[in-house]
C-alpha cells in the first residue's frame, strides 16, 4: 500500500524518544498542551525543546507564570544540557508573565476581554519582534486563572494558537492538572484540551508503592504517533524515554496526585 | 584466592558485540563465576561496561571484585539494593548509581541507556546480576518482558549483555524465554537435586 505522498515540516524537539513517538517531532507552527501531575518534568521536557532549537540556532522563548525566572533559571541550570550561555546570548529569551501584566497594566485580580487581547497582542508581539520560532508558556494554567469565563479562555487559546502558528512558531502550553487517570481532563479548565493540536500527558504510574514518572501523546495532528505509555527518567542529559512494560502499567493503579 | 575459569574466558573470545549472554551459576560458585567473566571483557578485551548489581550493594561488589586486583575504574554501577535500608547509598565511590527499588525495571534501562550516551569507551557490556534477585519483586511476566526488551535494546547498539541467573531459582517460565532471547549460555549452573 502507498503511503502518504505529503508530510508536515518537522519541529524535531531532541528530547530523547520523543521525536521517535512522533515519527520525526512535531509539525511546524502547532500547538501542543503538556498536560502534567506535579514533578512529573514538564518544565525540564519544556525547556530542553527550546535549549535544543537554541542549539541550531533558533530564536526560543519561555513565558514564566509559576515561578520567577531567577528561580527557574536557578533551577534548570543545575542539568548539564542547559547552557547559560543561551541565555545571555539572547536565544532563549525569558520573559516573567507578572512583569508582562505591569508593563501591560494588567496588574488585577480578573481579566476582561480587552485584557485578553491585550495579553495575546503582547505574546504575539515579542514572537514577531525577536523572530521566536519555540516558544513554551508555562503555565498556560496560572495564567487562565485571571481569565474566569470559559468562553474567554477558549477564546485566548485559539486566537494565540492562530497567531502564532501564521508566525511559524511552534508552542508547547505547560498545563497543572491533578490526576492524570484515564477520566480525568487533560487540562484544569477543560477547554484547552479541545483546542490544541497536540496532547502530551505526563504523570505517574504507582508501582508497588514506587512512582515510576509516564509519557503519553494522547493526540497530535498531522502526524501519526504512537500512543502508547512511555516511562520518563529525568537525566543530566534531559529527559529519557522508553516504553513502558506493557504487564508494568496494570499491576498497580495509576496514581495522580489528589485524583 | 578463588581460581578463575579459564574455560569461560576461551568461550567470550567467540561471541560479538551484539550477542546476549545467559550465564547459569550456583548459589556457592556466583561470584567466581561473576569474576571469570568480567577478567576477559576488562583486560582480555578491554571493554568497559555497565554492572546492574541486584542481588547485593554495588560498594561490596567492587570491594569483593577489588580484592582480587581487578580495577572497576570502567565499570559503571547501577545499584538497586542499596536505597532499601536507611544509609545504604553513602558509599565512597563515584562509579556508582542508585534506583529506588528492583521493580523500577525501566528506571534501570534507562539509566545504563544513559551511561551508553555518556561514556567513551568503544566497547561495552551490560552486566545484569541477576534475573533470580530480580524475581524476587518482579511478577514473571513482567520480567519476562523486560528481558525480552532489555536483550534487544543492547542488541541493537551493539552492547553485549551478559545476563546472570541461578536456574532452580529462576521462575521456569523467564528461564525458557531466557533460552529463548540468548544467543549463548555459559553453564555453571549447579545441578539441584529435590
Amino acid at each position: 500500500m502507498q503511503g502518504p505522498s505529503y508530510t508536515r515540516d518537522r519541529c524535531i524537539t531532541g528530547v530523547h524518544g520523543l521525536d521517535e513517538i512522533l515519527r520525526g517531532g512535531i509539525p511546524y507552527g502547532s500547538t501542543v498542551l503538556a498536560a502534567g501531575t506535579c514533578g512529573s518534568g514538564k518544565t525540564t521536557l519544556g525547556m530542553e525543546f527550546l535549549v535544543h532549537g537554541a542549539a541550531t540556532g533558533e530564536a526560543c522563548a519561555h513565558f514564566t507564570a509559576t515561578e520567577p525566572s531567577v528561580k527557574l533559571l536557578e533551577n534548570i541550570r543545575q542539568y548539564p544540557f542547559f547552557d547559560m550561555n543561551m541565555v545571555d546570548s539572547g536565544l532563549i529569551n525569558v520573559f516573567d508573565m507578572d512583569v508582562l501584566y505591569s508593563w501591560l497594566g494588567l496588574e488585577k485580580a480578573t481579566f476582561d476581554l480587552d485584557d485578553v487581547h491585550a495579553l495575546i497582542k503582547s505574546i504575539t508581539d515579542i514572537v514577531n519582534t525577536i523572530g521566536v520560532t519555540r516558544l513554551v508558556i508555562d503555565s498556560v494554567t496560572t495564567l487562565c486563572y485571571k481569565i474566569k469565563s470559559e468562553q474567554l479562555i477558549r477564546d485566548f487559546l485559539f486566537t494565540l494558537g492562530k497567531k502564532l502558528a501564521t508566525l511559524g512558531c511552534t508552542t508547547i502550553l505547560i498545563s497543572e492538572i491533578t490526576s492524570a487517570t484515564e477520566n480525568a481532563h487533560w487540562s484544569s479548565f477543560g477547554v484547552e484540551e479541545a483546542i490544541c493540536d497536540g496532547i502530551i500527558v505526563m504523570g505517574d504510574v504507582e508501582r508497588m508503592g514506587h512512582l515510576l514518572r509516564f509519557l503519553q501523546v494522547v493526540k497530535m495532528r498531522g502526524t501519526s504517533h504512537s500512543r502508547a505509555k512511555y516511562t520518563l527518567e529525568l537525566t543530566p542529559l534531559g529527559v529519557m524515554l522508553t516504553p513502558m512494560l506493557k504487564w508494568g502499567t496494570t499491576v498497580d493503579k495509576i496514581q495522580g496526585w489528589g485524583g | 584466592m578463588i581460581e578463575l575459569d579459564q574455560r569461560i574466558a576461551e568461550q567470550l573470545s567467540e561471541v560479538s558485540l551484539n550477542s546476549s549472554i545467559q550465564v547459569r551459576c550456583g548459589t556457592s560458585n556466583a561470584f567466581m563465576v561473576t569474576a571469570s567473566v568480567l577478567v576477559p571483557l576488562l583486560h582480555s578485551f578491554e571493554m568497559g561496561g555497565v554492572y546492574i548489581s541486584a542481588s547485593r550493594g554495588a560498594a561490596e561488589m567492587i570491594e569483593a571484585l577489588e580484592g582480587l586486583g581487578l580495577s572497576t575504574e570502567n565499570i559503571h554501577f547501577i545499584d538497586l539494593v542499596s536505597s532499601g535500608f536507611l544509609g545504604g547509598t553513602e558509599v565512597p565511590h563515584d562509579n556508582v548509581s542508585f534506583v529506588d527499588s528492583p521493580i523500577m525495571l525501566e528506571s534501570v534501562l534507562l539509566r545504563t541507556l544513559f551511561h551508553m550516551r555518556t561514556t567513551t569507551n568503544e566497547r561495552n557490556f551490560v552486566f545484569l546480576d541477576s534475573v533470580n534477585a530480580l524475581a524476587i519483586y518482579n511478577e514473571s511476566r513482567m520480567l519476562a518482558e523486560y528481558l525480552h526488551t532489555f536483550i534487544n535494546t543492547f542488541r541493537q547498539r551493539d552492547v553485549l549483555s551478559v545476563i546472570l541467573n541461578v536456574p532452580d531459582q529462576t521462575p521456569p517460565g523467564v528461564l525458557a524465554n531466557l533460552d529463548l532471547y540468548c544467543t549463548d549460555m555459559v553453564d555453571r549452573g549447579q545441578v539441584v537435586i529435590h
